[in-house]
């Protein structure tokens, strides 16, 4: 058992190209997807009012105060701000009037909604402000001590979750890294359980069955490389983001550690099956890669939990452990879970892998080639 | 030391191998001779304990090898018609490999290796990578894989299909060697009928999953005594003429060769002047006349009404 690992990995050795481009790849498109999210948003702005320079001023300084928004407007020439829109370079563009503004946009995509909830709060409270300075004798003052109530109000609403702890902000861009990074895994995963396939059509795999190693070995053997490069290959890329690209990985990595374990059996078995399935090794290069990229979107994995909602795409995602893995690892990373509330996905892992394990192996086994 | 009790094989509705009955005896070289489709790979399978017959039995000196493989695997070396090499690591790695899961001991497997390279001639080459090799070199370093636990029983199925002639003898040189000199059973599959005949003291004819003849090679030459082989180098041929020679009571068989027809007639029969008769009326010049003696293609033929690589 340990010579067919062995000879796998001197494989793996003798061209480890296919390996470091995987991971080149995972890091390559999280931070091709991520990179809007890392990133305050730049929003351009204009007036063509008369006094258009005063306007822009004004605005764009009360619109900027304040970064938690990951928003950043940004004045611009107003056809410079329109044309992007058109060209598709910007998602939308805010055009400013002396206290009313217009959302320029081309769609309806879920960035607009969310900017003008901002846009709109910043001009009410402008708008209060306002009305209530015009009245008075001291506007400058009254000014001064409405933003002042404002920002220190005597009554204020404090947010926390159901277990009383502070409710903790969800950042896309690390469950999209998490997403590619198990996207990434589960190719080289499947590549490596199609040795099996390859080396019964090429006949190696018959000389080790008359050798004294027992089939039980033989399978063992390459489903256990399949493992540790699925792994190595994760966990390489999750190290990567955390230590070079300093991705926020939470505080658990050894939780993080099991659930990668856990996810990368399950995947293995899943390619089994789909090895068991197909008839020859090219087949299998021909399906498999036109599958797997439909899984972690049927399981919601690029989308924020609770955006994906239709029943059957939930229960075909659910059969598949990228949607359980991405579960676990989003509440140790990003709620803080401790392993007693990641024992669910945990175990359904565990038994797709069994279920898909004994499946696939029995297919491949009567498979004849 | 083997042998074979109405083996049989079926897929499904198809039979492949019927009723197979052969043995070879310790140091004996063997052939398994027949065209593409005969059912010899099948019935290797089977003895190697790799696939299980419909019905019938293998037995190592008496023994089932079906009810326990572990017998026949210990001292069996089995060389497959494809190139079951990993193409991406060396030679030495390769058989390293062969060695290690052969149970190869530790303290012997280099010197088994550097034997085994020796053996077939790329000790030079045993750093480079299999997918670099020629056709022959990589069909060498298949064999060598399979004899690195010094097997007592080789069985060769096909191992010099797609290879230039000098790879070929190379080959055909080293199983003689292995048979002669360290007595290694032989079981030598093939459809290159002068293969056999240079190597195997007994031959077994398969065609359609069933073993027509068996025996020595003057044993199986001996099916043709009583015919004569006839070569006829023609300037032209034609349909009639093949058939007015195909009438004459006394040919059993007339083939077509690339320059002329080969006529197997029944021995000792004159049928030259009805040959220059029907050659005259159609106007045919024969160039050469020639008596030959029979070959196993011959017999394949006389048996099958086939050529090998029909």
């Amino acid at each position: 058992m340990i010579s067919v690992f062995l000879a796998q990995l001197a494989k793996e050795r003798r061209n480890p190209l296919l390996i470091i481009v995987f991971i080149a790849a995972s890091i390559g498109v999280t931070l091709i997807f991520t990179g809007g999210t890392q990133s305050p948003e730049s929003i351009s702005i204009f007036s063509e009012e008369d006094h258009a320079q005063a306007i822009e001023e004004k605005w764009e300084r009360l619109l900027n105060e304040g970064d938690e928004n990951n928003l950043h407007f940004v004045t611009t020439t107003p056809e410079e701000a329109k044309e992007d829109v058109q060209q598709g370079r910007s998602d939308l563009a805010v055009r400013l009037f002396e206290n009313d503004y217009q959302l320029i946009k081309s769609s309806n995509i879920p960035t607009v909604p969310y900017v003008d909830q901002h846009v709109r709060k910043v001009f009410e409270k402008e708008a209060f402000i306002s009305t209530a300075v015009e009245q008075s004798e001291d506007p400058e003052g009254l000014r001064a001590e409405i933003t002042t109530k404002l920002d220190d109000p005597p009554m204020e609403m404090e947010v926390a979750s159901l277990a009383g702890d502070e409710l903790s902000n969800y950042d896309m861009g690390t469950q999209l890294m998490f997403a590619f990074t198990l996207l990434i895994a589960m190719f080289i995963i499947g590549f490596r359980v199609n040795n099996i396939m390859k080396d019964k059509v090429y006949g190696l795999w018959d000389r080790m069955i008359l050798s004294p190693v027992s089939k039980t070995g033989m399978y063992t053997a390459y489903i256990t490389y399949a493992c540790f490069i699925g792994f190595v290959q994760t966990m390489s890329a999750i190290l990567i983001f955390k230590y070079v690209l300093n991705y926020d990985v939470g505080e658990r990595l050894g939780l993080l550690i099991v659930i990668i374990a856990f996810f990368t059996f399950s995947m293995v078995s899943i390619a089994t099956l789909f090895t068991g399935i197909v008839k020859n090794p090219e087949q299998f290069y021909a399906i498999y890669p036109s599958v797997i990229p439909i899984i972690p979107l049927i399981s919601g994995a690029y989308m924020m939990p609770g955006t994906l909602n239709n029943p059957v795409l939930t229960f075909i995602g659910d059969l598949f452990p990228v949607s359980h893995a991405m579960d676990a690892i989003i509440n140790v990373v990003i709620y803080d879970a401790n392993w007693q509330e990641i024992i669910q996905p945990l175990v359904l892992m565990t038994l797709i892998g069994v279920v898909a394990m004994g499946i696939g192996v029995n297919l491949v086994e009567r498979r004849t080639y | 030391m083997i042998e074979t009790i109405q083996l049989s094989k079926a897929f499904k509705e198809r039979t492949v191998v019927e009723d197979v009955d052969l043995y070879l005896d310790k140091g004996e070289s063997v052939g398994l001779l027949g065209p593409n489709g005969a059912g010899k790979s099948t019935t290797i399978s089977m003895i190697s304990s790799l696939l299980k017959p419909t019905s019938g039995d293998v037995k190592l000196d008496g023994k089932s090898v079906i009810s326990d493989p572990g017998n026949i695997r210990k001292v069996l070396g089995v060389v497959p018609q494809e190139i079951a090499l990993y193409q991406e690591l060396t030679a030495y790695e390769n058989l390293k490999f062969f060695g290690r899961i052969y149970r190869v001991p530790k303290g012997q497997l280099e010197s088994r290796i550097q034997e085994t390279l020796e053996l077939v001639g790329l000790k030079d080459r045993q750093k480079d990578i299999i997918k670099t090799f020629s056709g022959g070199m990589k069909r060498r370093i298949n064999i060598a894989s399979a004899l690195l636990h010094n097997p007592k029983i080789l069985i060769l199925d096909e191992p010099t299909v797609g290879i230039d002639p000098q790879s070929r003898n190379y080959i055909l040189d080293m199983i003689r060697q292995l048979n002669e000199s360290n007595g290694t059973t032989v079981l030598y599959t093939s459809h290159y009928m002068e293969e056999v005949e240079q190597l195997c003291n007994r031959v077994y004819i398969m065609d359609h999953g069933k073993v027509i003849a068996s025996g020595s090679h003057s044993e199986l030459l001996s099916i043709l005594s009583n015919e004569d082989t006839m070569k006829v180098q023609l300037n032209q041929m034609n349909e009639d003429f093949i058939k007015a020679i195909q009438d004459i009571d006394v040919v059993r068989q007339v083939e077509e060769t690339g320059d002329g027809i080969k006529i197997i007639a029944k021995k000792s029969a004159n049928i030259i002047s009805s040959l220059v008769k029907f050659a005259d009326q159609q106007n045919i010049q024969i160039l050469n006349f020639q008596m030959e003696n029979p070959s196993l293609e011959d017999v394949f033929l006389h048996l099958t009404g086939r050529t090998l690589r029909d």
